[in-house]
């Protein structure tokens, strides 16, 4: 049993119809790609599984358990950690206390000192507020957050966008390191090398369907796949 | 020649006010910043918390029962409040949860009426801190003295809770961004009902402390209610430092003024509210977008 | 959902209240109303019509109209027992142009904000001068026992006078004034002022985006609310023969409020019914149920009721009853919604596309008023140096951007380049931090969007901005009154038949989206893409001279994508047009050139042609994985 099944899901924003009946897989320990332009539905997709949105048809099956239209808190509590596009960390709060808020309610609790350990900046800064971040740390602050809850299933949405080149390596080290660890993620992403360097298998999502799905080796043995959907 | 005892005397008055507003337009203004919705029953809580009080005093005689009862019904109001009425209006347009909030404001009055009547009751100060204490060059009156004291450990206890306690790190992660709050695990709906307690509470127990100063009638909520809303505008809705600045503001205001003319002290509330609008939209220490 | 155009020459609803009025002090009276009652319920019906547009029609709650209602009663009874002026209705007259005055200047500082703070303003406003009244004015008002001795009207005529000097007499008075003010205040909302306000409640941005001032209409209503409020406390004052201290209170501004909740708010009526229902049960639980002051708790619960469950009032309630009814008894005979698009995959999509590519283009439709000035023969618009900054973020670097008059322009580039910030400075929704932009010649840098959609620079949203609560018709009423009456114009008392062109200037917006035939159906009821075409019919309605649209393809269907592709096609002809999409292919088939945006910054511009083959464009969106 994969521990994410997707099958027909329809989202809309009031009446506009952005999700054509999205179907997807994700295993265990896997990394998975979710490639597309903008607007695509993307970033749709993600919010529909963590019930930031709920979708208006379709099944979300996760760890055997059918969450759509479930609320978010307790798709949280189901083990499904988003990272939002825009981050979204608490501004008047301080480092340790976003990742505290976070850890509240996980029944599996990463303690701080693993924390700091993958993400040796945000000791640095565990008194700093959240505004007074960069947006590089802001990034590993929001990573950290979802970590802490030691979730089934880590979904990251755009995570190396507005970055400079030297924290997106940094980044995609400790998520390499993660995933080599066995974390299984479902990544969104418009950088593609990027997320190929990361990804097992990928899916591409164009206007809202979902139209092809490749290992990343056959993506990167035939680059004209990702020309036709993502190019121009 | 101004009478300087009568200055600093009234000095004094601002500031007892002053805190007073500051604890009353906290509770309005953390519901406001995380439940985005103004209640205008605020200061008919501030009213009912006088009469739980006052009820518990006259069946007691203990002025601490009072106090506690006071706090503790209109937090329980608050919950109920929140469960069975507002809660179906979040995503109803913003006139509307005036309109209900408004409706309840005067259920609550007219109930209060129904039972007790129109005039006003006495609560008397409790016995130590009856007639007058010495202040260098002028007297004082000691409840008010003690009551400054009170609300300043209200609001230091509010303070606590909010910034240094866990439901106060999730109350303003919530103020900021609730759908995150919600991602996190953490039950946002159940967080409101908690802060709309807990601002009603803030009402409720200024309206006991307050009783043994002013007495209590059913309609003493709407004067606190308008002095409430010019402090939130003028510190800024959604901010609890804002509240607190904006109170002792209005209390000095309010105070000073009515040392000259006390028909004068609204007008200059209402000028400062103005002055607060056209220089800083937002309040004093309020952040943009909060409309 | 209302209506705005009327038959012509259809003034049933003023023939009906006439013929209500008359029939009322006939009828009422046996069903328990007394005469003072009848005349009270008149006197807050007037005072709530002026109220029903600030709050009904234009969506500004306010808890102050207390103020008005005491400063224009105070006024005038002032003039007729301390002054002792002869004639009565003029000073009321005089009373209300004061209260006018008084809210004139209120609306300049509570209009500053909206909503909540608009809310705690107007209650604060209320309070304030309930005191000013009460203390230092008080040699003026009477502090609290009010004026006495008002007296009662009288009209000479020549050979003799007509004294309404007891109930049934002052009655005809009353209702000659309530009559006066309905047909006013219905006038009022028939013409382009009042449709402009229905707009400003349902959607104040685009409103101004149209070309409105937002501020202007709105002190308007405001000022409308605080006159009507005045001339009805003037009446009070005549009534009852005494003004009193409690016009003033902040328990008639609630009164007022709930009054028209319990009617219906934007019914006009509203309030009138509302007080009936008010002032008759007061009565009847005071006397008949002995039930003494617990009247206003059940008033109170009866109006929480109301607003849980009923938000329409009683007259609105009845309303959408009506309509339920009449639905259902013509369900055969309405027209049959149009067939849904059928359903295609993107492989289909884009087989139908290059079909359709082939076919000839559609005829143009030209823009109708605005013809492009030949005098001045540069581009249409020019951007040198356009920077914004966020803080420390740079959203957009440098860039320089010129369109030619009659280009097709398209903007692409991917995630994070941009692309919105730039439009938006564009149609000067936010100011550049630097740099700076010429349309047609002329500086409209730091210009705000109501001013630059009166020089003919619009936008449709990506997000749908439309004006929900009216038909499709209205919605390019709204739109095209901007154009032709330019940003603010006070024909409160002109019928919207009687403005040259903006019928026709409606029927060819409408043809030019193909929305014609659902011209009379409300926003809510059009499909999504119906939706979006009326969203480019209302930045079409004004005959701007550059259209931006913006993303104009979200979140469409395979098949609303060609039907919409199609149509930008027949806009397009003869127009100036910047298009920002994410869908290629749709795009490159609308476009002569692309400019391609990356981190802020032009990367390249050029034919889609030679977008599609240069390498530094592929590398921006694959990051640097290569065609083979």
């Amino acid at each position: 049993m994969s521990l994410l099944e997707v099958e027909g899901l329809n989202t809309y924003y009031e009446d506009s119809h952005i999700l054509f009946d999205v179907a997807l897989k994700v295993e265990r320990h896997e990394v998975v790609a979710l490639l597309g332009r903008n607007g695509a539905g993307k970033s749709t997709t993600l919010k529909s599984l963590m019930g930031v949105v709920t979708p208006r048809t379709g099944s979300i099956r996760f760890d055997g358990q059918e969450i759509a239209g479930q609320k978010s808190h307790a798709i949280a509590r189901a083990g499904m950690q988003l990272v939002h596009e825009d981050r979204r960390i608490f501004g008047s709060l301080n480092v340790e206390e976003n990742i505290m808020l976070a850890g509240l309610t996980a029944q599996n609790r990463w303690p701080l000192e693993r924390v700091y350990a993958t993400f040796p900046r945000l000791k640095e800064r565990r008194g700093s507020r959240g505004t007074d971040l960069s947006g590089g740390e802001q990034q590993m602050l929001a990573i950290a957050r979802a970590l802490v809850r030691e979730p089934k299933l880590l979904l990251l949405d755009e995570p190396f966008e507005g970055l400079a080149p030297v924290i997106v390596q940094n980044l995609l080290t400790t998520c390499r390191k993660l995933a080599d660890e066995g974390q299984t993620i479902l990544l969104v992403e418009q950088n593609i090398s990027a997320a190929m360097l990361l990804a097992d298998r990928a899916y591409i999502i164009n206007n809202g369907h979902i139209v092809e799905t490749h290992t990343a080796q056959a993506l990167r043995d035939q680059p004209e796949v990702l020309h036709r959907h993502l190019g121009v | 020649m101004i009478n300087w005892a009568n200055f600093i005397s009234q000095c004094f008055n601002g500031l007892v006010l002053g805190a007073l507003l500051a604890l009353i337009a906290s509770g309005l203004t953390i519901i406001y910043g995380t439940l985005g919705v103004l209640n205008l029953a605020h200061g008919a809580m501030f009213m009912l918390g006088g009469y739980a009080g006052w009820l518990t005093y006259t069946y007691t005689g203990s002025f601490v029962a009072a106090v506690i009862a006071g706090a503790l019904f209109v937090m329980l109001v608050g919950v109920v409040m929140e469960r069975v009425v507002i809660r179906y209006f979040y995503t109803r347009p913003h006139e509307d949860q005036l309109l209900v909030t408004f409706g309840i404001s005067i259920v609550f009055v007219e109930t209060i009426r129904f039972f007790f009547g129109s005039l006003s009751k006495a609560v008397p100060p409790p016995a130590p801190l009856v007639g007058i204490t010495p202040l260098g060059f002028m007297f004082y009156p000691t409840y008010r003295l003690a009551l400054l004291g009170i609300v300043a450990v209200a609001l230091l206890a509010l303070y606590l809770v909010l910034y240094r306690s866990r439901i106060g790190m999730i109350v303003r992660a919530g103020i900021e961004d609730s759908v995150m709050v919600d991602s996190l695990g953490i039950d946002v709906y159940k967080i409101f009902m908690l802060v709309f307690g807990i601002g009603a509470m803030a009402a409720g127990f200024a309206g006991i402390v307050n009783a043994p100063v002013v007495s209590i009638a059913p309609d003493i909520g709407e004067g606190i209610l308008v002095q409430t809303f010019v402090v939130v505008v003028i510190g800024g809705v959604g901010s609890f430092p804002g509240a607190v600045l904006g109170g002792l503001i209005a209390g000095e205001i309010i105070s000073i003024t009515s040392m000259f003319n006390p028909g004068y002290s609204y007008v200059m509330l209402f000028v400062a509210m103005t002055l607060v609008l056209v220089l800083r939209p937002y309040g004093l220490l309020g952040t943009a977008g909060r409309e | 959902m209302r209506q705005v155009m009327r038959r012509p020459g259809s003034f049933a609803i003023e023939l009906l209240t006439a013929l209500g009025l008359i029939a009322a002090p006939l009828i009422l009276p046996y069903l328990g109303f007394t005469p003072t009652t009848i005349n009270r319920i008149l006197v807050w019906g007037l005072f709530g019509i002026g109220f029903d547009i600030l709050f009904g029609f234009t969506g500004l709650l306010s808890f102050g109209q207390s103020a008005f209602f005491g400063t224009g009663g105070m006024v005038a009874a002032y003039l007729l027992t301390v002054v002792n002026y002869p004639d009565v209705i003029t000073a009321l007259f005089i009373g209300m142009i004061v209260a006018g005055i008084v809210g004139f200047l209120i609306g300049l500082i509570a209009l500053r904000r909206t909503g909540i703070y608009f809310a705690m303003i107007t209650v604060a406003i209320a309070e304030v001068f309930y005191f000013v009244e009460f203390n230092p004015l008080s040699e003026y008002t009477g502090g609290e026992n009010g004026l006495p001795g008002v007296p009662t009207p009288v009209l000479s005529l020549g050979f003799t006078h007509i004294r309404f000097d007891n109930d049934r007499s002052l009655y005809v008075f009353l209702a000659f004034w309530f009559f006066v003010g309905m047909v006013i205040a219905l006038r009022i909302v028939r013409s382009p002022v009042g449709v402009i306000l229905s707009a400003i409640r349902d959607n104040p941005l685009r409103a101004s985006a149209v070309g409105h001032n937002v501020h202007g209409y709105k002190l308007t209503a405001f000022v409308v609310a605080a006159a009507y409020a005045g001339f009805a406390g003037g009446l009070l004052g005549v009534m009852q023969g005494f003004m009193p201290p409690d016009a003033f209170t902040f328990d008639t501004s609630g009164q007022l409020v709930m009054q028209t909740a319990i009617g219906g708010a934007g019914t006009l009526f509203g309030p009138l019914v509302g007080a009936a229902v008010w002032l008759y049960l007061s009565d009847f639980l005071q006397t008949t149920l002995q039930l003494g002051a617990t009247w206003k708790l059940v008033l109170g619960l009866i109006f929480v009721l109301l607003v849980c469950f009923l938000r329409r009032g009683l007259i609105g309630g009845l309303k959408d009853l009506y309509v339920l009814i009449a639905e259902r008894s013509t369900k055969t005979s309405e027209p049959a919604e149009l067939a849904p698009l059928p359903a295609l995959t993107p492989e289909e999509e884009k087989v139908t596309r290059l079909a359709l590519a082939k076919e000839p283009a559609p005829a143009p439709m030209p823009a109708l008023h605005r013809q492009d000035d030949d005098a001045y023969s540069g581009p249409i618009l020019q951007a040198t140096s356009l920077s914004k900054r966020f803080g420390g973020l740079v959203a957009n670097s440098n860039i320089d951007f010129t369109v030619a008059r009659g280009e097709r322009r398209g903007i692409i580039g991917p995630n994070g380049a941009g692309k919105t910030t730039f439009f938006r400075m564009l149609t000067c929704e936010m100011a550049p931090t630097s740099g700076r932009i010429v349309f047609r010649g002329r500086d409209i840098t730091g210009l705000n969007v109501t001013d630059v959609c009166q020089l003919g620079l619009t936008k449709s949203y990506q997000v749908n901005q439309l004006f929900s609560g009216l038909t499709v018709r209205d919605n390019v009423i709204i739109a095209a009154l901007a154009e032709l009456r330019g940003k603010f114009r006070l024909d409160m008392f002109r019928s919207l038949r009687r403005i040259p062109g903006l019928d026709e200037q409606v029927d060819h917006t409408l043809a030019l989206v193909d929305l014609t035939g659902r011209a009379d159906r409300p926003v809510a009821a059009l499909a999504y893409g119906e939706k979006r075409r009326l969203e480019v019919g209302l930045a079409l309605a004004s005959s701007p001279s550059l259209l931006l649209l913006d993303e104009p393809l979200a979140g469409m269907s395979p098949a609303e994508r060609i039907e919409m592709v199609k149509l930008l096609k027949s806009i397009g002809q003869g127009r100036t047009m910047i298009i920002i999409d994410h869908d290629m292919d749709s795009l490159f088939e609308l476009v002569e050139r692309v400019t391609v945006l990356q981190e802020g910054r032009v990367l390249v511009e050029g034919t889609p042609a030679e977008i599609k083959g240069n390498k530094a464009v592929q590398d921006a969106y694959l990051g640097g994985v290569r065609a083979a």
